[in-house]
């Protein structure tokens, strides 16, 4: 038993020994890993330096000077710092340099999620254009063989549902505006105008769309259901109107 | 004590962010909507919500009927039949449809597939996505393959290992076939005949009665 006592002081002694060559652990840190490490020695359970409800609680310098302020975590300091009674708050470490642990984690979980939140409900701008189907194609013949993945989740299913950028084109050279209509874009006509070629007169546009089958059309100045003539058709059983379908897959 | 505090502050923070982030996307969702339309909407759409399925397709069903000028009653009996098909649907692609399946999926029962087809559609296609799978279903019976006829090929190419790559070439193949005047089931047979043998697990099968059981070697 004795033994054991006197390689627990020879292990006391050279922990002691290795905090003191570190140079820049703040003193009251240093003496309360020592008073306990003391007290735990002894069967003495908790020590009585600091309440109960500071047990995680850490102290920081907050500036290099404070830091220099304490030059080494030596003798002097530990034993200041030991005797019962002494305050916590006191010297150049006041409470606004205080963070306890839960405390920590709990901000960083916080701002994480918060983080998540904004980022999912804040619509991210569209990815840039890969490629796109020539003017006039067929739409179900040439989808997928000129687009590209964007992988967008790890899993399987994720990876397959990533969207393909599909051209939507229609010739109107009297039209002032064309947008494009559809599934994919929840019928939001402002979500997606097709550009004018100034040469050709022919409107196009580039869209993100999700493999599967998909129903559009073209409004034409903002009010005439124009269906896309190279592409095949569909009524719809719901409200009885015919649409423009598309089976958007890589190829 | 501190601590307490600032679990307490942090909850609050985690409610409040939860609260903005779902008004945010309900908002997000409903814009467009005129007042009457997505008051007339409200109910099915909480209704939907309370059963975790997606609300964006009942909002752009509702989207749909608004810019083609559909009496709002009329808008309101079409969501709520497509709430009543993507809960079939759901039940049908448990227990974790994607929003892309559960779309394509309520489209095919619209279109007559039967839950039976897409559970076996589910069953067959494993971790892959069934969004193209059944978008081409729904196609070949739009294009006139009866109901049976496409949904036991489509589930037979599933099994056999078919990719959405090889259901697009059927379908367009299919389309072209029936521009030219083929009938769509004569024309699916063909192509049947020219994507099957390709297909990983067909050649596998080539010659034994039970794919899966071992083959002692000679």
């Amino acid at each position: 038993m004795r033994d054991i006592n006197e390689d627990g002081d020879e292990m006391i002694r050279r922990i002691v020994d290795e905090l003191k060559t570190l140079p820049a652990v703040p003193a009251d840190a240093t003496a309360r890993v020592l008073a306990r490490v003391d007290a735990a020695r002894r069967g003495e359970g908790a020590s009585d330096y600091g309440s109960a409800d500071d047990d995680d609680v850490i102290f920081f310098p907050a500036t290099t000077e404070e830091m220099r302020a304490f030059p080494s975590a030596g003798s002097e300091a530990v034993r200041a710092r030991t005797s019962p009674g002494a305050s916590r708050g006191t010297g150049r470490f006041s409470r606004r340099f205080i963070i306890s642990l839960p405390a920590a984690i709990g901000y960083a979980l916080a701002a994480t999620l918060a983080g998540f939140l904004i980022r999912g409900a804040v619509p991210r701008r569209p990815s840039e254009p890969t490629v796109a189907r020539l003017p006039n194609a067929p739409v179900a013949e040439s989808l997928g063989a000129r687009t590209k993945v964007v992988p967008a989740a790890a899993s399987t299913r994720a990876l397959q549902e990533a969207p393909l950028k599909v051209q939507f084109v229609l010739d109107a050279p009297r039209a002032k505006s064309v947008t494009v209509v559809g599934d994919f874009n929840a019928w939001d006509g402002s979500k997606t105008r097709l550009e004018r070629d100034s040469t050709t007169g022919v409107w196009s546009a580039l869209v993100d769309v999700r493999p599967g089958r998909h129903v559009y059309a073209f409004l034409v100045d903002g009010k005439t259901w124009t269906l896309d003539p190279n592409a095949p058709r569909t009524k719809d059983l719901d409200y009885g109107t015919e649409q423009s379908v598309m089976i958007v897959g890589m190829q | 004590m501190r601590a307490d505090r600032l679990v307490r502050c942090v909850r609050w923070t985690w409610a409040v962010a939860v609260l903005v982030a779902a008004r945010s996307a309900s908002a997000q969702a409903s814009q467009g909507l005129d007042s009457a339309t997505a008051a007339a909407i409200a109910p099915i759409v909480e209704q939907a919500r309370a059963e975790k399925l997606p609300v964006t397709p009942l909002y752009a069903k509702a989207r749909e009927g608004q810019v083609q000028r559909v009496p709002v009653a009329k808008i309101e009996a079409a969501v709520r039949t497509l709430a009543d098909r993507m809960r079939e649907a759901n039940e049908a692609l448990a227990p974790d449809a994607s929003e892309q399946e559960l779309n394509a999926a309520a489209d095919a029962i619209k279109s007559g597939v039967p839950a039976q087809t897409l559970r076996a559609m589910r069953k067959a296609g494993g971790d892959g996505s069934l969004a193209v799978p059944i978008g081409v279903l729904t196609q070949l019976i739009a294009r006139g393959v009866p109901v049976e006829r496409a949904s036991m090929e489509v589930v037979a190419l599933l099994q056999k290992g078919a990719v959405a790559r090889n259901f697009i070439a059927l379908e367009e193949s299919v389309r072209q076939d029936v521009l030219a005047g083929r009938r769509p089931d004569e024309s699916l047979d063909l192509r049947l005949k020219g994507i099957i043998p390709n297909l990983p697990q067909s050649s596998a099968a080539d010659g034994l009665t039970n794919a899966s059981a071992p083959r002692r070697p000679r």
